[in-house]
């Protein structure tokens, strides 16, 4: 709400470029443009990252191609005296909301399901409206971009529930906890959508921006 | 904005990007190709998908349900569908690669479960873990096959439990337990698989297998029966009751033994019968139907009932065969005459004959006709002695009437038949009793009562009691002229008869001790001699006596009696003696000892003490011996005075009406020694008779 209201009221936004500088992305020290490094801190300066795009589409791929087998295989695997019990992450949420336990089975699915998806399609989203025009403002691409780098982390969260029942969970023959294969997958799949965000040079959302009203000041 | 650096570094970013793309490229495509090598390694390694038939789904679980082999997993159910008309359950099986060459034509399924019977527990690790389906395949690799039909059981065949596969069938009216063991010994050595029932019902076929290498105590006269349940019997042992085990007694079982030898080994797939006990299963091996019967017939002369039906045909005591029809035959023709005799229809197992080549009807035949010509005979024999009844041997026979069998189509052949041996000991018994019964123990005692029933009427006749007074008055009376001339010749021959009476009482004497029966019987003649010797009366006594002992009782009494008094007129004098008075007691005291010898003999055990009665006689003839001792001095006194009465008869010339009567007398005597030793000699021929009488 609070950066709709910034996006409307700063319509019109300068980047530093524009202005002939150029901030180090570490120490945040602005620069005339053309500087190499940060005299500072001593880190590259670039004014855009030339190379993000590609790095962003490289590790979403393989954050993607960890996706599948994170879902297809167990995730949980859940041995009592009588029975082993392998489950996918949507196959335990759905047997969870058919015990009832449809709380538990939303956060499941919200958090290995829902949000990682979110993730792939912002990230997507974000990397593509770079270079092709989108309805959607700068400024709202900005803020998506700082929800999708603060949220991943989170995604983590299943990870952490299956290591800690593995670790908590050994009771020798009457009942033992292992994480599944797709664990690993999915660890996998967070992390490298995690590194893709942060591949993203958020700065280039403002550059087509700039082009954008580049073209409709030029015309 | 009026910063011209910018564009340029646009463009140089732009050429770098075409020249050189970010290192980081790399990541998806490492992820790409791994995923890509495991993925084709997974399709590699993955084995064929083989589509198993199940009745139903027995807890078939997809991806969970294992396929084992030896216990060991070697795939897993990767779905569970139903057949397309919904009449059974396929599970689709993915087998591991390096065992999925030797899953050909010959596999088998099953799904093991666990399982609770008489035998034991089984599959109980299935209880846990769930059931599993348990493939059996050989080491070979054969044709490839992909489509199984799961077995609704345990297969009797598997890998670790291979053997002799056989099929058991039930005897008709018999039962089969399936699922059961078969015991050898008391020691399980195969089992019984599902039993179902023959096509047309009447009978109950089950496969069992036999473990190596316990099938080799299987050969073709291998006999089955059943060990289930218990037999109870009550006889002479007390009552019995019996089973081989708790097992079989709670769910059957089978056991079998080999009976006759036999080297033939027996292949898979034999069929073989199942007896109802040991003691069918034995006989049947003498009946054994692997083999038709040979048929033949027995025509016997003589028609005799208890010849039936399914009356044993035995061969030196080991049945053959049996009786499968007994009639009556009347054929004029073929026999000679209309008698009604026996016919007996006879089947000949030819594998009871021991025939070792060929066991066949044929050869059976063959055999029997080439036995038949050397004397082989068919008899009618008792079957059994209490029960009774007649079996049929076939004996050999001492020269027999040569036969040739006839054969040919049409025509049952005939085993000639011999004299019937029935009812043996039966006929035995009665022969012994009729032996005794021919006895001639009546006779016998006849002839001994009518013997003393003659002595004791001799003895007791008032005439022979005078004797002695009358031949002592003739004595007196013949003293004087016993002297004469005319006399002088009889003591000569009276001496020579002696002298052989002497000669045989010495013999006699000395054969005495020879036997019981032969010392009585001298010692009687010697009796019988001495008294002949003595006196001139008592040969004609003793002639009497023995006519009485032959049975032969011509002399009649009165004659003896007449010609006794005749010579006692005569011969009074030379009687006169005290001896010769004492004779008759001693005679009549012996005699009474025999006779109550022979009262003994009759009233008492008769045949059985005969030794006894032969020891008594024996003594009473011995008595009558020593009563008779003294005769020989007797007799030279006889000569004496008969020499005197010689002397004194050719003295007197007129007295020739007495030296007649005297040489009759004298003749009389001289008769009478030779009667004694016709007597004598035939005693000594057959010493018997005097004991028997005749």
């Amino acid at each position: 709400m609070v950066g709709m209201e910034v996006a409307g009221q700063y319509s019109n936004i300068i980047s530093a470029r524009e202005l002939g500088v150029v901030a180090c992305t570490r120490c945040t020290q602005v620069w005339p443009a053309g500087t190499a490094v940060c005299s500072r801190c001593g880190s590259t300066i670039v004014a855009r990252d030339a190379k993000s795009l590609q790095r962003v589409w490289a590790l979403w791929i393989v954050g993607l191609m960890c996706y599948v087998p994170a879902n297809l295989y167990p995730m949980l695997r859940t041995r009592t005296l009588l029975s082993v019990q392998e489950d996918t992450i949507v196959g335990g949420a759905v047997e969870l909301m058919h015990h009832g336990a449809i709380g538990i089975a939303l956060i499941i699915l919200i958090a290995s399901v829902v949000i990682p998806l979110g993730k792939f399609m912002a990230i997507a989203f974000l990397a593509i409206s770079v270079t092709r025009p989108s309805s959607v403002s700068n400024h709202h691409r900005q803020i998506l971009y700082e929800v999708v780098e603060y949220i991943g982390r989170w995604s983590m969260i299943d990870i952490f529930v299956v290591a800690i029942m593995s670790s908590l969970v050994q009771l020798n023959t009457l009942a033992a906890v292992n994480p599944g294969r797709a664990s690993l997958f999915f660890a996998l799949s967070v992390i490298f959508t995690m590194l893709s965000a942060q591949a993203y040079d958020s700065r280039m959302i403002w550059d087509v921006q700039a082009k954008q009203e580049g073209t409709t000041t030029d015309e | 904005m009026s910063d011209t650096p910018e564009p340029v570094t646009i463009e140089t970013a732009r050429k770098s990007f075409a020249s050189s793309a970010s290192f980081v490229w790399i990541i998806p495509i490492l992820a790409l190709t791994i995923a890509l090598a495991v993925a084709w390694q997974s399709y590699n390694d993955r084995g064929p998908l083989i589509r198993i038939e199940f009745e139903n789904g027995a807890g078939i679980a997809k991806r969970e349900t294992e396929l084992r082999f030896r216990d060991v997993a070697v795939g897993v159910v990767e779905d569970v569908k139903f057949t397309s008309n919904l009449k059974g359950v396929v599970a689709y099986v993915r087998l591991d690669k390096d065992v999925a060459p030797y899953v050909d034509i010959g596999s088998s399924f099953w799904v093991v479960q666990p399982e609770l019977s008489a035998q034991g527990v089984s599959g109980l690790e299935t209880v846990l873990s769930g059931v599993y389906i348990e493939g059996t395949w050989d080491g070979d690799v054969g044709p490839a096959q992909s489509e199984f039909k799961g077995l609704s059981d345990t297969p009797l065949y598997r890998y670790g439990k291979e053997g002799l596969e056989i099929t058991l069938r039930t005897t008709a009216g018999g039962s089969l337990t399936d699922d059961s063991p078969i015991t050898f010994r008391g020691i399980e050595v195969g089992r019984v698989g599902k039993a179902y029932i023959s096509q047309q019902g009447s009978f109950a076929v089950a496969e069992a297998i036999i473990y190596h290498p316990h099938s080799r105590l299987i050969s073709e006269t291998t006999r089955f029966w059943d060990t289930s349940g218990f037999t109870f019997s009550v006889g002479p042992g007390g009552a019995e009751i019996d089973f081989s085990s708790f097992a079989t007694l709670v769910s059957g079982g089978l056991t079998f033994e080999t009976f006759v030898s036999s080297s033939k080994r027996v292949s898979d797939g034999k069929s073989f019968e199942v007896f109802a006990d040991e003691d069918t299963a034995r006989d049947s091996v003498f009946n054994a139907s692997q083999a038709e019967p040979l048929q033949m017939r027995v025509v016997f002369d003589e028609s005799i009932s208890g010849l039936a039906v399914d009356a044993p045909v035995e061969l030196s005591g080991f049945p053959i065969g049996r009786v499968t029809g007994v009639s009556g035959v009347i054929d004029a023709d073929a026999f000679g005459d209309e008698r009604v005799r026996l016919n007996a229809l006879i089947d000949i197992q030819p594998a009871r004959l021991g025939l070792t080549e060929d066991v066949s009807p044929e050869a059976a035949l063959q055999f029997l006709s080439r036995r038949i010509e050397d004397g082989l005979r068919a008899r009618l024999a008792s079957a059994s002695l209490l029960a009774g009844g007649l079996k049929i041997q076939l004996v050999e026979e001492d020269n027999p009437a040569p036969y040739t069998v006839q054969t040919g189509d049409g025509i049952i052949p005939i085993i000639p038949s011999t004299d019937n041996d029935i009812s043996d000991v039966t006929a035995t018994v009665a022969g012994v009793v009729s032996r005794i019964n021919n006895l001639p123990i009546e006779e016998l005692l006849d002839s001994a009562i009518q013997f003393l029933n003659s002595a004791d009427t001799l003895i007791s006749n008032e005439d022979l009691r005078e004797t002695p007074k009358a031949v002592r008055a003739l004595l007196g009376d013949v003293s004087d002229i016993v002297s004469s001339d005319d006399m002088q010749a009889i003591p000569v021959k009276l001496n020579t008869a002696l002298g052989r009476f002497e000669t045989l009482l010495a013999q006699l004497e000395k054969d005495q001790f020879s036997t019981q029966l032969v010392a009585a019987v001298n010692a009687a003649a010697a009796a019988a001699n001495g008294v002949n010797a003595s006196v001139e009366g008592v040969p004609d006594l003793v002639k009497l006596l023995q006519a009485v002992a032959a049975k032969a009782e011509t002399l009649p009494l009165e004659e003896l009696t007449t010609q006794l008094t005749s010579l006692t007129t005569s011969a009074d004098a030379i009687l006169g003696t005290e001896a010769a008075k004492q004779l008759p007691a001693d005679l009549g005291a012996a005699l009474t000892e025999i006779n109550a010898t022979l009262r003994e003999l009759r009233e008492g055990g008769a045949v059985t003490n005969i030794n006894a009665t032969l020891s008594s006689a024996r003594k009473a003839a011995d008595s009558v011996a020593t009563s008779t001792q003294d005769l020989p001095a007797l007799v030279t006194r006889v000569q004496a005075v008969l020499n005197q009465a010689n002397q004194t008869i050719a003295g007197y010339n007129k007295g020739e009406a007495l030296s007649r009567e005297a040489q009759s007398a004298l003749r009389d005597i001289s008769k009478a020694a030779e009667a004694m030793t016709s007597l004598a000699r035939m005693l000594e021929r057959n010493p018997g008779s005097l004991i028997r009488g005749r």
